[in-house]
């Protein structure tokens, strides 16, 4: 049996930005017929570097905090870890399932009903036809939503999207798991009953990491924790020493 | 080669997704026609008005003979859509996907096969107007029926390719669908698809530079009973062949680089 786990080899990630000129085929042309070099020079391609010479690995077990501030790559790193954006830089390694829950809106078609929904959500989150059909029900049970599951999703209110949105993200088995705050969801009583669902979750998958904003949060959740700042990698290690010494940095800022 | 290793590996995956991307393509027409009474029928509809109209103008302009020119008129239309919705909706396969290519790992063929699916769907609407005027006019001979198939497979295999290489390339490069939508529709009055081959005298080049032509050829003539002939068949599957390699090839090459230009 094969050990779950992610390997990162200075990985850096740059962006491209394309503006409008940078992505029309005229400019291109236009431009290969010229011979000045500052204008090939100002493509109008921006790139900004996301992510900068990041290492680490995780093992089965890991609780991944990541703490920073808004813009700081955390969500970019998720994806490259998710294998989303291939890294421009380094290397990355997984080994086992790895499942991404950035968006709880995901997948969501307006003129299809309830039940429709969680099957395309499931297939699109790697489910296979039988998975999605042993857990409907047990999704249909959590979303409380009874038969407006039938009924389209255009008509539901945002609340109800939400909860059917996490109840089927939250149906996977992952064994690596890849949240992106999710955990701000419905009202009082759901959120309860979210919170117990992902702990359900967080004990099944063997791997866990989180973008959280909330230090409480991830001190609770998390076993180690990465402080990232403007795509580079400030401090790595247990929870606690992460989180104090980030919290001095903002409130020293 | 590398290249062809990565993209023939997402091919196979996609393939293998076959759920997801039919339900995908299903979920597109259901969006397109929810709440018309007759769906996608409508489509049929106004295919039939359209070649009505023609037949109509063109037949009398031509001096055609009905029981011949709406037959060939009717084929060549209904195919002809199937080829280029393929291709001009194919350079947003992966623009219109964009919610999905940055928030989950899939295969990414799918969303090539998504747009390949769907339009066969539509096909399938419309070909009720190839049966209808099939029926009226009688089937001049069912032993060409059967080469119908392969040369339907044919067809979408190429569709397919092209829909590769102008999706890719249209994610990159934004005008690149207006330019594909223009040239189609040069295409759709050049290939004979609302008059006969025969008529272009002067100008054969015209169809025998057409690669266009001998696709729709291959679906068409079976249907009107007659064999398409082997440089048909040459012509397209040696495009099949070419084309195939080339898209996988610059899928492979910029298959990374998909989700960053989306």
């Amino acid at each position: 049996m094969t050990r779950t786990s992610i390997t990162l080899e200075h990985v850096g990630l740059d962006l491209p930005i394309f503006d409008v000129s940078g992505q029309s085929l005229k400019k291109r042309v236009l431009r290969a017929g010229r011979r000045n070099r500052i204008a090939e020079d100002n493509a109008g391609v921006v790139i900004v570097r996301a992510l900068d010479d990041i290492s680490f690995t995780l093992e089965a077990g890991d609780r991944l905090g990541l703490i920073g501030a808004n813009g700081a790559g955390k969500s970019t790193l998720l994806r490259v870890m998710a294998g989303i954006y291939p890294p421009t830089a380094g290397n990355v390694h997984t080994l086992g399932k790895s499942v991404p829950l950035l968006d709880i809106s995901l997948g969501m078609e307006d003129q299809s009903t309830g039940r429709q929904n969680i099957r395309l959500r499931g297939l699109l989150l790697g489910m296979s036809d039988k998975e999605i059909r042993a857990k409907t029900e047990e999704i249909a049970e959590f979303t409380e939503l009874n038969d407006y599951l039938d009924l389209p999703l255009r008509t539901y209110s945002t609340g109800m999207r939400v909860r059917l949105g996490f109840a089927i993200s939250t149906a996977v088995d992952a064994e690596i798991l890849l949240l992106d705050e999710v955990l701000s969801v419905g009202d009082a009583k759901f959120q309860q009953k979210a919170k117990a669902r992902l702990e359900g979750l967080h004990r099944r998958a063997e791997i866990v990491v989180i973008a959280l904003h909330s230090n409480e949060a991830i001190r609770n959740a998390c076993n180690k924790a990465i402080w990232l700042d403007r795509g580079k990698l400030m401090a790595i290690g247990n929870t606690a020493e992460v989180t104090a010494a980030y919290e001095a940095h903002a409130t020293q800022a | 080669m590398a290249a062809l290793g990565i993209a023939t590996a997402d091919l196979k995956a996609s393939i293998k997704a076959w759920r997801l991307w039919s339900l995908l393509g299903w979920i597109e027409i259901r969006q397109r026609y929810a709440r018309s009474k007759l769906g996608p029928f409508w489509l049929t509809i106004s295919m039939g008005v359209v070649i009505g109209a023609i037949a109509l103008v063109f037949g009398t302009l031509f001096h055609q003979d009905m029981a011949t020119y709406l037959p060939m008129l009717s084929t060549g239309m209904v195919t002809w859509t199937l080829l280029s919705t393929i291709i001009t909706e194919g350079c947003n396969v992966y623009i219109s996907s964009d919610k999905y290519i940055r928030q989950v790992r899939t295969p990414r063929l799918i969303y090539v096969l998504q747009a390949m699916w769907r339009n066969f769907i539509i096909f399938l609407h419309n070909f009720v107007i190839v049966l209808i005027v099939l029926g009226f006019y009688g089937i001049k001979s069912w032993e060409t029926m059967p080469l119908f198939f392969p040369g339907l497979i044919m067809l979408l295999l190429n569709a397919v390719w092209m829909a590769m290489v102008v999706g890719l390339f249209s994610a990159r490069f934004r005008d690149l669908p207006q330019i594909v939508v223009a040239f189609m529709q040069v295409m759709y009055f050049i290939t004979p698809i609302m008059f006969a081959a025969s008529a272009l005298k002067k100008h054969e080049w015209l169809i025998t530079y057409n690669p266009f032509a001998y696709l729709i050829n291959l679906v068409r003539q079976p249907l009107l009973g007659e064999f398409p002939t082997m440089l048909t068949w040459n012509v397209v599957v040696g495009m099949t062949l070419v084309g195939w390699v080339f898209a996988l090839t610059l899928t492979g090459r910029y298959y990374k680089r998909i989700p960053y230009w989306l």
